[in-house]
C-alpha cells in the first residue's frame, strides 16, 4: 500500500447567512493552511504567528499579506485561529485566505466556528 | 493528442489516488487532488486544490513544509503575466516561474507554494512538468492554445 501522504487536510462546504462556503484545513510540516471561500477564490490571504516573547501571556502578529487591508475582520478572524491553535499546543503559524462575500462580524463567527470545529491542530 | 494519451496512461493511477479527490461534482465545488511522485533521488508531492477562479498548487520536495508562496495573475495591459512573492520567497526563483507558467497555460490565478530548494533547474523543471501533465488530465486548462 503507498504511503500516506504527508500533508492531512479537510475539504468541507456549508451555508453561511445564505452564502455557500468552501474550507479546505491543511497541515504542513511547519504551517497550517486554512482556505476559506464564498467567491471561487482564494480571495485575501493573512500570515498568523505565535511570537517568542518572555511574558507570560502568549502575543500574536498578524498580518495581511495579499489583498484587502481595510476590513479589520479578516485580521480578527486569523488571530482567534491563531490563538486556537497556540492554546491547542502548537506553535506553527497560519496562512489563512479568506474569499467572502460578506465581511460582517456573524459571518466570521460562523467560520470561525466551522474551522475550530473541523481544527487538524 | 498527447491528452488522450496521457490520460491513457494516467488511468490507472488516478484509480489509486482519485480516493482523496472530494466533491468532484459541478464546477461550484472545490476539488482537492494529492499525489506523490518518486523520482529516484528526490520524492515529490502535490497537492492541487482547484476553486472555480483560481487554483492553489503545492508542491513539496522530500518534506512537508509549506515554503515559499507566490500568486500569478494576468494583469492589464494587455494580459500579461505578472507574479508576486507573498510569503517567504526572496530573488528565489524556484515556485516564482511556475506560477507564471501556469497562469499561462490554466488562464486562471494561481497561487503556487514551493519548497524545492534553491539551485535545482533540473527538479524544478521536472516538478512542473508533472504538475501540468496531472492539471491536463484533470481537465483544469482553459482552451487558449494559440
Amino acid at each position: 500500500m503507498a504511503a500516506q501522504f504527508p500533508v492531512a487536510h479537510k475539504s468541507f462546504s456549508l451555508d453561511i447567512k445564505g452564502n455557500k462556503t468552501d474550507i479546505v484545513i491543511c497541515k504542513y510540516d511547519d504551517n497550517f493552511l486554512v482556505m476559506v471561500t464564498q467567491i471561487g477564490c482564494m480571495g485575501t490571504i493573512l500570515h498568523a504567528r505565535k511570537e517568542e516573547g518572555v511574558s507570560t501571556e502568549p502575543t500574536f502578529h498578524v498580518a495581511v499579506i495579499f489583498g484587502k487591508r481595510d476590513e479589520p475582520f479578516l485580521a480578527a478572524c486569523a488571530r482567534q485561529l491563531i490563538e486556537n491553535i497556540s492554546s491547542c499546543g502548537s506553535t506553527r503559524p497560519l496562512v489563512l485566505s479568506l474569499g467572502l462575500k460578506d465581511h460582517s462580524p456573524g459571518t466570521m463567527k460562523e467560520i470561525i466556528y466551522a474551522v475550530m470545529e473541523n481544527r487538524l491542530w | 493528442m498527447s491528452s488522450k494519451e496521457l490520460e491513457e496512461s494516467l488511468s490507472e493511477l488516478q484509480v489509486g489516488k482519485r480516493q482523496s479527490v472530494q466533491n468532484d461534482m459541478s464546477e461550484g465545488e472545490v476539488q482537492v487532488s494529492c499525489f506523490t511522485e518518486d523520482l529516484h533521488d528526490v520524492t515529490l508531492h502535490f497537492q492541487i486544490v482547484k476553486f472555480s477562479k483560481q487554483i492553489y498548487a503545492w508542491i513539496g520536495c522530500n518534506s512537508a513544509k509549506l515554503g515559499h508562496l507566490y500568486a500569478a495573475a494576468t494583469t492589464r495591459p494587455n494580459n500579461i503575466v505578472s507574479v508576486t512573492s507573498i510569503l517567504g520567497g526572496t530573488s528565489d526563483n524556484t515556485g516564482s516561474s511556475i506560477a507564471r507558467r501556469l497562469v499561462l497555460k490554466t488562464g486562471l490565478n494561481i497561487v503556487v507554494a514551493c519548497n524545492i530548494p534553491k539551485d535545482s533547474p533540473m527538479l524544478e523543471a521536472t516538478a512542473e512538468r508533472k504538475l501540468t501533465e496531472r492539471l491536463a488530465s484533470l481537465g483544469y486548462f482553459r482552451p487558449r492554445e494559440i
